[in-house]
């Protein structure tokens, strides 16, 4: 099979990774700081080397703190719904995914808070300058993607941490997408937190993702139960990161990720450089057909490798089922839980195919796949 | 751009029609709502509707492997059980319904709209 799919979870995951993190679960994984004896508080202490490891592959302070999520959207929930309270308003854009839009929708929906979503322009981008005329006095969030999980694109997100300083508001980025595949510089950036997840270019397993959050933003718990630490109370603790996290949690899913974040440490520069040759090569190649029309990918500065097209004619699930059945290749058809960016390219309704190379692609499976294109386009 | 809250219906785009003398449950994109409602007069008038003029053995094929599939197995076959069972390459069978595949062979044969992310 050819994987083209690595924008919804990277596959295969680098194997020595998840053996070396099983081989220490099987020795340490007991409950972490669920005890006094000594495996569990090693436990305990191998989790936080994993929370100031990812502050320091995130570019953050010593302070920030980190909570672990299942997964990106579950992080982004414990953030909207913690953060937000009655009659607050968010900026956000028209390139998000789901996992941000849903918790938005849901809460204006209760009424509990009002929303923007800012247009991305023909090339895929938000402008500052936009951001900036939807920021209200009642503003008390930006929050958005850092790269669009259909598109491609890259946001300038620098820019835009400028613009929310400037207006006093916090800005936070769903870096799903672009986590270990470009580097994310929190300090320098300025920006007050991100989401993300373990299993797409982190290469880790799924089931662990997380926030990581400046000192000055302070969700409320969402989620309330067991953290280890002052039982007695029977209030949720407001200590970082228990604060966030309620339960035991997934231990081996943190020694996983460790892992793959000193595997991505390593490969990162190389391989998003490989990634983004073989999206090159596979964009000229389907340029050159057709019916295949391309979105947002004629300048792959600012870009992530991945390509989402449609063909004339033809339903993106009957092109995503054809590529997988006849030749092989698994893609991600649809409407990639973005909604609002294939109502803008005027996809929403046939869908579109989305190709993501990750870093075990070569370009004989390019190669491949433009035929596939071809046969399928003619 | 401000966004309004979406509007909200309990079956939005679902409709019934009376199709070969039987009462016929759609949603919104025209798939059935019960399996058992389709039969052959119903999918050779929908399948005329669709823009297919002459009905061969090759739609009857894919359509009885399609609904065998599913009444046995509880669920529509891969990409790969549908190549093997009908002995068509995908593309070859997508062009068979001017639809296509999913809104053509399978709407067509009366599986259930597939409640994928699209």
């Amino acid at each position: 099979m050819i994987y083209l799919d690595n924008a919804a979870t990277s596959f295969p995951k680098p194997a020595e990774c998840l053996r070396r993190a099983l081989e220490r679960y099987l020795q340490l994984g007991a409950s972490p700081g669920r005890g006094g004896y000594d495996l569990a508080v090693e436990a305990e202490a191998a989790v936080s080397a994993v929370r100031r490891k990812l502050c320091r592959f995130f570019g953050a302070e010593e302070d920030h703190r980190t909570c672990f999520a299942y997964n990106a959207t579950d992080a982004l929930n414990l953030l909207i719904q913690g953060l937000l309270q009655p009659g607050g308003h968010v900026v956000s854009s028209r390139l998000e995914h789901n996992s941000v839009l849903r918790p938005l929708h849901h809460l204006q929906r209760q009424g509990r808070i009002s929303f923007d979503l800012v247009p991305f322009n023909p090339d895929g981008f938000i402008e500052p300058e936009k951001v900036a005329a939807a920021i209200k006095p009642a503003t008390k969030l930006v929050i958005l993607t850092h790269s669009s999980n259909v598109l491609g694109t890259v946001q300038p997100v620098k820019a835009i941490a400028e613009v929310c300083r400037d207006r006093g508001v916090p800005l936070v980025l769903d870096v799903s997408q672009s986590a270990g595949a470009v580097p994310i510089r929190v300090k320098d950036w300025g920006v007050q937190g991100v989401a993300f997840t373990g299993h797409k270019s982190l290469l880790g397993p799924t089931g662990i993702g997380g926030l990581m959050l400046s000192p000055d933003l302070n969700p409320e718990s969402t989620r309330f139960g067991g953290t280890g630490v002052d039982s007695k109370s029977p209030y949720h603790t407001q200590e970082y990161p228990y604060r966030l996290e309620a339960g035991t949690i997934n231990f081996l899913g943190i020694l996983g990720l460790e892992e793959s974040l000193d595997y991505v440490e390593q490969t990162c520069p190389s391989s998003y450089g490989r990634e983004m040759s073989l999206l090159k090569k596979l964009r000229d190649g389907l340029n050159e057909l057709p019916g295949v029309r391309i979105y947002c990918c004629e300048h792959l500065e600012d870009h992530l490798p991945v390509l989402t097209c449609t063909v004339a004619g033809r339903d993106a699930a009957d092109v995503g089922a054809i590529l997988d059945g006849d030749f092989g290749i698994a893609v991600r058809a649809g409407l990639h839980c973005a909604p609002f960016v294939h109502r803008d390219l005027g996809t929403l309704e046939k869908g579109a195919v989305r190709f993501s190379p990750g870093p075990f692609n070569t370009e004989a499976e390019i190669d491949e796949t433009v035929k596939a294109m071809a046969a399928i386009a003619r | 751009m401000s966004a309004e809250p979406p509007k909200q219906g309990k079956d939005p785009g679902r409709c019934a029609r009376v199709i070969a003398g039987r009462k016929v449950t759609f949603d919104d994109e025209g798939f059935f709502d019960d399996f058992e409602d389709w039969s052959e007069e119903i999918f050779e008038a929908l399948a005329h509707e669709s823009g297919i003029s002459l009905i061969t053995d090759r739609h009857r094929q894919v359509v009885r492997v399609l609904r065998e599939f599913y009444a046995y197995n509880g669920r529509a076959p891969l990409n790969n059980e549908l190549r093997k069972g009908t002995g068509m390459s995908l593309l070859e069978l997508d062009s068979l319904f001017p639809g296509g595949l999913k809104k053509g062979a399978r709407l067509l044969s009366g599986l259930p709209n597939p409640k994928t992310c699209n």
